[in-house]
């Protein structure tokens, strides 16, 4: 990891582009173990059909979990103060059996910038907009997070 | 349909012991890894998180989810209940954390959820059809009383 600093970092700088592994039933699946968010619209295709959708779909929150991960492939854990997010979009798991032709609605891609530097509570921050996206662009998540830097 | 009346209402704290196995887990989880040790070592190794500046191991950012999921027959699923809403049509808004002081194995979290704020949208394709939106506050506590955690969650029901 880098040794960001809060001299270092300059407003409409942008963090390193994350992209995750294609999401599977099986990430799911160990979301749910790892969560406890045992909701079966995240595991059981025949509840879903219940409810007009054609497959499962992603834990929001598993989604949240990978912009985390992004964002702390940047910077520090202990340097996250608050992170923020509003969900914009379902994600649909990569069908094994189609691999190609489905990889990319389950492939997340974390981009983000800084927006603003400041100080608060006596240390020196940074907030950063953040947005993760599927391989073919529609959006998941828009969010924030605001990190105390060296 | 959410009940409206319950805005305001505050409901029973729940508890949720931190254990080093399920920060690893969680973290394997988020980063779609099947061992430990491709997750960062302060997930799971006490000796690299001191090294690397940490009290001890330390979870990653959304690890509080578990606390409301795991709570002990308390935590989240309780509260949808007492709501009344309709888990085929839950979808989760907005979620939101404040991260005041760290989290480490073998504390005790306590958590007391409070519904802030409650409200309806009209959905844009399908007028006079309306998204009912509830807003919960969570204060997450460690066994010294410290406010560790202030969350936001906003659930939909569509």
């Amino acid at each position: 990891m880098a040794n960001i600093t809060f001299a270092s970092v300059n407003v409409g700088d942008a963090m390193p582009t994350f992209t995750s592994d294609p999401v599977t039933r099986t990430h799911m699946v160990r979301y749910a173990g790892a969560s406890g968010d045992f909701n079966p619209l995240h595991h059981d295709e025949t509840f879903v059909k219940m409810f007009g959708m054609p497959r499962v779909i992603s834990h929001g929150m598993l989604i949240m979990g990978i912009t985390g991960r992004a964002i702390t492939e940047w910077i520090e854990d202990k340097s996250l103060r608050k992170f923020s997010v509003r969900f914009a979009g379902m994600t649909e798991p990569v069908d094994l059996h189609d691999f190609e032709n489905t990889k990319q609605r389950a492939t997340i891609t974390v981009t983000g910038k800084v927006v603003e530097k400041f100080e608060e509570a006596g240390e020196k921050r940074i907030r950063c907009e953040i947005q993760a996206a599927d391989g073919l662009g529609a959006v998941k998540i828009n969010g924030s997070f605001v990190a105390a830097l060296p | 349909m959410a009940d409206k009346t319950k805005l305001g209402m505050e409901f029973p704290p729940y508890t949720f012991e931190v254990e080093k196995g399920k920060i690893a887990e969680f973290a394997m989880a988020i980063s779609q890894k099947e061992s430990k040790d491709q997750v960062k070592a302060i997930y799971w190794d006490s000796a690299a998180a001191k090294a690397a500046g940490y009290g001890d191991i330390v979870p990653s950012p959304t690890f509080q989810t578990c606390f409301a999921l795991w709570g002990g027959g308390g935590g989240l699923m309780p509260i949808l209940q007492t709501l009344n809403i309709n888990l085929g049509r839950l979808l989760h808004g907005e979620e939101e954390y404040e991260y005041l002081a760290p989290i480490h194995p073998g504390d005790v979290m306590t958590g007391k959820s409070k519904i802030v704020s409650m409200y309806d949208k009209e959905k844009k394709d399908k007028p006079g059809k309306f998204m009912e939106f509830t807003v919960l506050e969570t204060e997450i506590r460690n066994q010294r009383g410290e406010l560790v955690i202030r969350s936001r969650s906003t659930l939909v029901e569509r």
